[in-house]
């Protein structure tokens, strides 16, 4: 079996909710060992957090089930004096530590990145957090709402004649879980030339701004401000239609493409000159939409999406989620495999984000609360089973 | 720290990626140092360089000069053998070779990943296509339109059980950019590790349904319920929502995460009594109840402006934001404090956003904005790879064609 790409890394875990866990699920799955540090009896928010499991007893949300794939989880109260030397023991093994709390919280308990890195030389330490370290709304408390209404892409989501849409994922959080992994393995690159380590500062606010950069480029060169017009693109066709079972996605490009293609719709007036240039479909908006549609009434959405794409033309359509688990492209690539969950049984999930022809990514189910205590504190520290009792006993683990 | 070098100084990237996802990956790469060479092909540039040619309007889009950033421009025709041996002579010297095709493409130029391994042992390649790199519709085209659709992520976005059709978000060329550096990142890791270079094969379809809604997956697959759409309500915490201030089309945002929050919310607004009320006294029954707690909020939000609500909210420690719009994020004070926004140090006028992360207290300075048709053909072509003669690249404006260009 070949090397997993990040197997040389062990990452000291502090994170909780979605961003933070989302960029360790990446490294683990990667090969990382991650060693998930929880609150002693609660742990992270999101075990607490429904919808649960179904083929078990136990409350096991699902959300903490997909974002917890592969670590490892010990429980240690970070706010007990004993934590200090704990956390530092850990840092003989670990070089990588990612957490999200409030900027002020791990300074308060004695392990800002200054103090960590005494503990560990090199050290690099991922911060993630609502906005940033630094600046005025450093301390303001955030939810995925708050953090798309504040990027100015919630202002472009919706109806025009309705208030604005949040989206259904959480967008900014899985962003920004992203762009720390992205940032982490950057400092890990550098690192192996010049091991100085880095404090990273991930603002889950910044990393959604770059979702909307386009607007907000012109916006500062332009002056545009651009309003929500619910599905509607510039370009015609670029949306979704409805269609004989339901909705499929008539995308007029490639541009160059469309000509050939149109005869699809079986509609004679659409190949007049007029509709020739995108520029025409623009300026001709309505009449076009009107043409188009008494084919896509009488086709079914995978037939619309199949005629389309076979003409060269990048259709597609409105799948729900039965649609995306019975897909045969899905189905052809394996993409959903299971997960063994333990008294969960076998559960199915997304398999990874990308695939490497020379290395792969693992997906083991996500550890039950303090589930690696023994393995982590006696195995790898050298605690006795007597100080694990003590530990347990005074509420530290 | 100020004079550390950045992270991927002295990766050099060639970038056969268009459009927007495969440019953004190649962004964040050139944002924190890499050298990315974008090879353009004159006869059908790149779609964000638009649809026009008079005075160069391929040059001038703020689109173009923000998603392409910190680039180099050549241009060469990769159908041509002598062109294509100064593409190979580029790959032959990088690092990492980008792009977003469909995956027959490479193959036509004879430029596939067997071949980049003859020109560099240990070259990345990382493809990103629409569908992947095998399946039956592995030669399918995809453009955000279609994908956000096809992906489940846009059944998932609507106010309502009544919206028909559910909503685009039209975030998810970025994310898939952002996914794809993921890819790079990944890569170059293991070939520091290993000396061993490889193909990446992200799928943006499935790069969307695994990155974004996992969850949503796992849950359908256990339970066979697809999550139902919640607008601008949460699945645990209420109230959440988003609420109408004074102004035209302003609102602000609010989510209410624990009892005491609730109870602040309740004096700032004016219901003290509705704190103590039993029948708001969970978040499952304020779930319940939340059209009527709704009137109550947007009673109180109506009479302020957005940014003067979310401060209150803020002040007592609920989460809030304000629905901005770009103007309002561009002049934010927090982002300001930040150093967020700033113009790149080629002297060209105004400002960007800023790259999205901050390592050890430097947020790296935009060096150059997106570059013209071909700007760095003579310090590329003639330079760096050596021997070029100036005739082998020069193209006339007569050879310029735009993605819009119907024939």
């Amino acid at each position: 079996m070949s090397t997993q790409p990040l197997s040389h890394l062990t990452v000291l875990d502090f994170t909780h909710h979605i961003a933070g866990p989302y960029c360790t699920k990446l490294l683990a799955g990667f090969g990382a060992t991650v060693i998930k540090v929880e609150r002693p009896h609660t742990g992270d928010a999101i075990r607490q957090r429904g919808p649960w499991l179904k083929n078990v007893s136990e409350r096991r949300s699902v959300l903490f089930e997909w974002l917890n794939t592969s670590k490892k989880s010990i429980t240690l109260d970070i706010k007990s004096p004993a934590a200090q030397g704990i956390v530092a023991r850990l840092l003989n093994h670990a070089g990588v530590v990612v957490e999200n709390f409030a900027p002020s919280t791990m300074p308060s308990v004695g392990f800002s990145y200054e103090v960590l890195r005494t503990m560990r030389p090199g050290l690099i330490m991922t911060s993630i957090s609502n906005f940033g370290q630094t600046g005025p709304y450093r301390d303001f408390k955030a939810d995925e709402i708050v953090e798309y209404a504040l990027s100015g892409a919630m202002h472009l989501t919706g109806d025009a004649a309705r208030e604005p849409l949040s989206p259904g994922p959480s967008i900014t959080q899985y962003t920004a879980g992203m762009c720390a992994y992205i940032a982490t393995l950057m400092s890990v690159f550098r690192g192996a030339a010049t091991p100085e380590g880095d404090h990273i500062d991930i603002s889950i606010h910044e990393c959604a701004l770059d979702n909307v950069e386009v607007s907000l480029a012109e916006f500062l060169h332009l002056g545009k401000v651009g309003r929500r017009n619910a599905n509607e693109h510039t370009l015609v066709p670029w949306r979704l239609y409805p269609c004989h079972d339901g909705y499929a996605a008539v995308i007029g490009g490639p541009i160059r493409n469309w000509l050939s293609a149109a005869g699809m719709f079986e509609e004679p007036r659409i190949l007049d000159q007029k509709y020739e240039h995108v520029a025409g479909r623009m300026e001709h908006r309505e009449e076009f939409n009107e043409l188009i549609q008494p084919w896509l009434r009488r086709t079914g959405k995978k037939d619309v999406y199949a005629t389309g794409q076979a003409r060269r033309l990048a259709f597609g359509y409105l799948a729900s989620l039965a649609d995306v688990a019975e897909s045969p492209q899905h189905q052809a690539r394996e993409f959903f495999g299971d997960v063994n969950c333990g008294s969960a049984g076998p559960v199915k999930m997304c398999g990874p984000p990308f695939r490497l022809s020379d290395s792969f990514f693992e997906q083991n189910r996500a550890p039950l609360l303090g589930e690696h205590n023994d393995e982590i504190y006696k195995g790898l520290l050298g605690f006795q089973a007597k100080e694990l009792e003590a530990m347990r006993n005074e509420g530290v683990i | 720290m100020g004079n550390r070098r950045l992270p991927m100084e002295g990766v050099r990237i060639v970038d056969l990626t268009h459009d927007w996802a495969g440019p953004h990956a190649t962004r964040l790469l050139a944002d924190y140092g890499a050298e990315v060479i974008k090879i353009e092909y004159v006869r059908r540039m790149d779609g964000m360089r638009g649809g026009r040619k008079e005075r160069e309007a391929y040059n001038h889009h703020p689109r173009w000069k923000q998603i392409n950033r910190n680039k180099l421009s050549v241009t060469l025709d990769l159908t041509n053998d002598s062109q294509r041996r100064i593409a190979e002579n580029l790959i032959a010297h990088a690092d990492v070779v980008v792009e977003s095709s469909r995956p027959r493409v490479l193959d036509r130029w004879k430029l596939g990943f067997d071949r980049m391994q003859e020109l560099k042992p240990d070259i990345i390649l990382v493809s990103l296509s629409a569908f992947g790199q095998t399946g039956p519709d592995a030669t399918y085209g995809g453009y955000g339109g279609g994908l956000e659709a096809l992906s489940g992520v846009q059944v998932l976005t609507g106010y309502d059980a009544e919206t028909r059709p559910p909503l685009r978000i039209k975030e998810i060329d970025v994310t898939n950019g952002v996914m794809g550096a993921c890819a790079i990142m990944t890569a170059l890791v293991y070939r520091t590790r290993t000396g061993r270079g490889q193909h990446v094969d992200v799928s943006q379809l499935e790069a969307m349904t695994s990155g974004l809604i996992g969850e949503h997956l796992l849950g359908f697959f256990d339970s066979g319920i697809q999550s139902p759409l919640r607008g601008n309500r949460h699945t645990e915490h209420a109230p959440s929502g988003c609420y109408r201030c004074a102004g035209d089309d302003k609102y602000v945002t609010l989510c209410v995460q624990t009892e005491s929050q609730w109870v602040s919310l309740c004096q700032l607004i004016g219901h003290p009594d509705a704190a103590l009320d039993p029948q708001f006294a969970t978040p499952a029954l304020r779930h319940a109840a939340h059209d009527a707690i709704d009137r109550m909020i947007t009673h109180w939000t109506g009479g302020r402006t957005h940014e003067a609500a979310m401060a209150c909210l803020q002040d007592r420690g609920i989460a809030a934001g304000a629905v901005l719009n770009a103007e309002e994020v561009a002049n934010n004070v927090h982002l300001q404090a930040r150093a967020f926004f700033a113009a790149a140090r080629d002297g060209s006028p105004g400002n960007y956003p800023g790259p999205p992360f901050v390592l050890s207290g430097e947020r790296p300075g935009i060096r150059r904005i997106g570059p013209r048709l071909g700007e760095h053909n003579d310090e590329v072509l003639g330079g760096m790879v050596g021997k070029l003669k100036e005739g082998e690249y020069r193209y006339g404006p007569e050879e310029i064609g735009t993605a819009f260009d119907i024939k």
